[in-house]
């Protein structure tokens, strides 16, 4: 069974009175454990198709798939569950809170429910960051930004990590490194996306799909 | 997460505190001024509001109240006080001191009166007893020899002075046996009910009653001008609530100000939350405890200046601790800091639900 599957979707947006096509007829699957890298030019689309797969975004038609339950029409309420079920992001700016600690953004997406488990802590020290729980993300560097946001992304156990360009705001040997990290995790049957213009990132992948125009090649 | 939040813009928070503050303050001072005023006035007051006064009228050539008439204003009193009086004037005198004084002839002045010194009798007798000023004056006490227009008589109590305003006022007065009198009506009946409900049924009776076929009485009663007074005091008071009220609703924009200035800054953040699973309504609730926050840092700071402002008002101005220390002003504390928190909360509603409320997707594209 496929960690995500899209089954021939479209997005439009209604871009300032012309009608935008940002993804037309995409089919795509991942499965449990696999890197996949999807890469394509600015404005190709692959922004959107990683927002309809961790349902921060709606397909316009077409069918979506999340460890195979059918998420293609939810409500609101019902998305915002689903992503914290099944979906992990890491994001290009790091987007870690800077008022919370090290260990504390990792605990974010979990913060309303009850208790502690330690989770949070022992994904930083995984990461090389069991030093640096505390610390606030302005006392960090980028790589360890980056880590403590694969940290957050793994926090709540999902089947799906999405990462938009994770690597686009660091310098080459930090952003491999951050790779390794990646691929290490897909070792736990975590599938990872990861979109990208950074071709250093297919050596990494399992797998490279390009898009241009909103079309799978 | 909502402190450090609130810290994060530590000028622009403390101001927020300080709208709120401020009006919590005004709710609460000048809640507590109207209640302490209106408190004076009825202590100054009194329990004139109770009592209605019962007098022939002359009009009709009615020149006193029978017995007849006392026994029908009893009748319809029912469990109030019911203090027939005869009045006069007469010098009295003790050694070197000597007074002009009202003379009240009453038969039973424990229905209306208290003593300072001495003992109401239940029926008065024999003896003296002398109004507060008229004691002073004389310089006499419980057990002293005044002398009553040649006649000696031993006091056997001292009335307590009267605060404020009674309508048969007794501490210009002695007050004799009937017996004293020699002719057998009353001047004057004065009735002193629980309340000054119960004074105004009472006055309805009397003149039910005792007029039924001609107007010998007048009844003169209170309760219709204490009600004005009291009126006016409410009226005063919801005043100054409403000027304290608009300068917390005020503070309540300043707060929403902050609020939306804060929420528009971390749309991204905000947009964060949402995108890894925060529900919408757990980011309303960090929003509000961040509002609620300001409300009560600030609600606490007010209620302590409205305590220091009315202890400083107790020291150096006239008013009486008793109505001070009042425990309906403590419900106006807790009732401006609770309003406080209230109106900072609900000033934190919109901007809460607006910045929720955007779809992350669009929160992070920024």
């Amino acid at each position: 069974m496929a960690s995500a599957e899209l089954v021939g979707v479209t997005k439009r947006y209604d871009g300032g009175g012309e009608v935008v096509t940002a993804l037309s007829d995409v089919d795509f699957a991942i499965e449990p454990g696999e890197f996949v890298a999807v890469m394509g030019p600015s404005g190709s689309g692959k922004s959107t198709m990683l927002n309809v797969l961790g349902l921060l975004d709606d397909p316009t038609e077409g069918a979506r798939y999340l460890d195979g339950t059918d998420v293609t029409r939810l409500e609101d309420r019902g998305r915002t569950l689903a992503r914290k079920e099944f979906v992990g992001f890491v994001f290009q700016e790091f987007h870690l809170i800077p008022t919370l600690t090290a260990v504390e953004n990792v605990a974010l997406p979990t913060m309303f429910d009850s208790g502690d488990d330690g989770r949070a802590a022992a994904l930083l020290s995984r990461f090389g960051l069991g030093d640096r729980l505390t610390h606030r993300p302005s006392e960090l560097s980028g790589g360890q930004k980056q880590r403590v946001a694969i940290a957050r992304a793994l926090v709540n156990e999902p089947t799906l990590v999405l990462a938009d360009e994770p690597t686009g705001n660091l310098d080459t040997e930090t952003g491999e490194r951050i790779l390794d990290e990646l691929r290490a995790i897909c070792a736990e049957d975590v599938a990872v996306v990861a979109v990208t213009h950074d071709p250093d990132l297919e050596a990494y992948a399992d797998r490279v799909v390009r898009i241009e125009d909103g079309v799978l090649a | 997460m909502a402190r450090r939040n609130l810290s994060r813009h530590r000028l622009r928070s403390a101001l927020a505190c300080l709208g709120i503050c401020i009006g919590v303050l005004a709710i609460a001072s000048l809640g507590i001024f109207g209640n302490v005023l209106a408190l004076s006035a009825d202590d100054a007051i009194g329990d004139i509001g109770n009592q209605i006064v019962i007098t022939p009228n002359a009009d009709e050539g009615v020149e006193e109240l029978t017995a007849r008439d006392v026994g029908a204003i009893e009748r319809v009193a029912g469990d109030a006080g019911v203090a027939p009086l005869k009045t006069d004037g007469a010098q009295l005198s003790r050694g070197s001191e000597s007074t002009f004084a009202t003379v009240y002839g009453i038969d039973r002045p424990g229905e209306v009166y208290v003593a300072a010194e001495g003992r109401l009798p239940d029926r008065h007798r024999q003896g003296a007893i002398l109004g507060a000023d008229v004691a002073e004056t004389l310089d006499a006490d419980a057990g002293s020899v005044v002398t009553v227009e040649g006649v000696d008589l031993r006091v056997v109590a001292v009335l307590e002075p009267t605060e404020g305003f009674t309508p048969a006022a007794p501490d210009g007065a002695v007050l004799l046996p009937e017996s004293a009198f020699s002719d057998a009506g009353y001047d004057q009946v004065i009735v002193e009910a629980d309340s000054g409900a119960e004074a105004t049924l009472i006055a309805e009776a009397v003149r039910e009653t005792v007029n039924a076929r001609e107007d010998r009485v007048d009844v003169f009663e209170l309760t219709a001008v204490v009600e004005d007074v009291e009126d006016f005091f409410g009226l005063l008071s919801g005043f100054l609530l409403g000027l304290g009220a608009i300068s917390l609703v005020v503070a309540g924009v300043s707060i929403l100000n902050v609020m939306l200035m804060s929420t528009i800054e971390r749309r991204t953040e905000i947009g964060v939350l949402r995108a890894v699973g925060v529900r919408k309504r757990e980011v309303m609730a960090t929003l509000l405890v961040e509002a609620g926050l300001l409300g009560v840092v600030g609600g606490l700071a007010g209620v302590v200046l409205t305590g220091l402002l009315v202890a400083g008002l107790t020291l150096f101005s006239p008013v009486e601790p008793g109505v001070v220390l009042d425990p309906t002003n403590a419900l106006y504390l807790v009732g401006a800091f609770a309003f406080g928190v209230l109106i900072s909360v609900v000033s934190g509603l919109y901007p809460a639900w607006k910045a929720a409320s955007v779809p992350p997707v669009e929160a992070l594209r920024e």
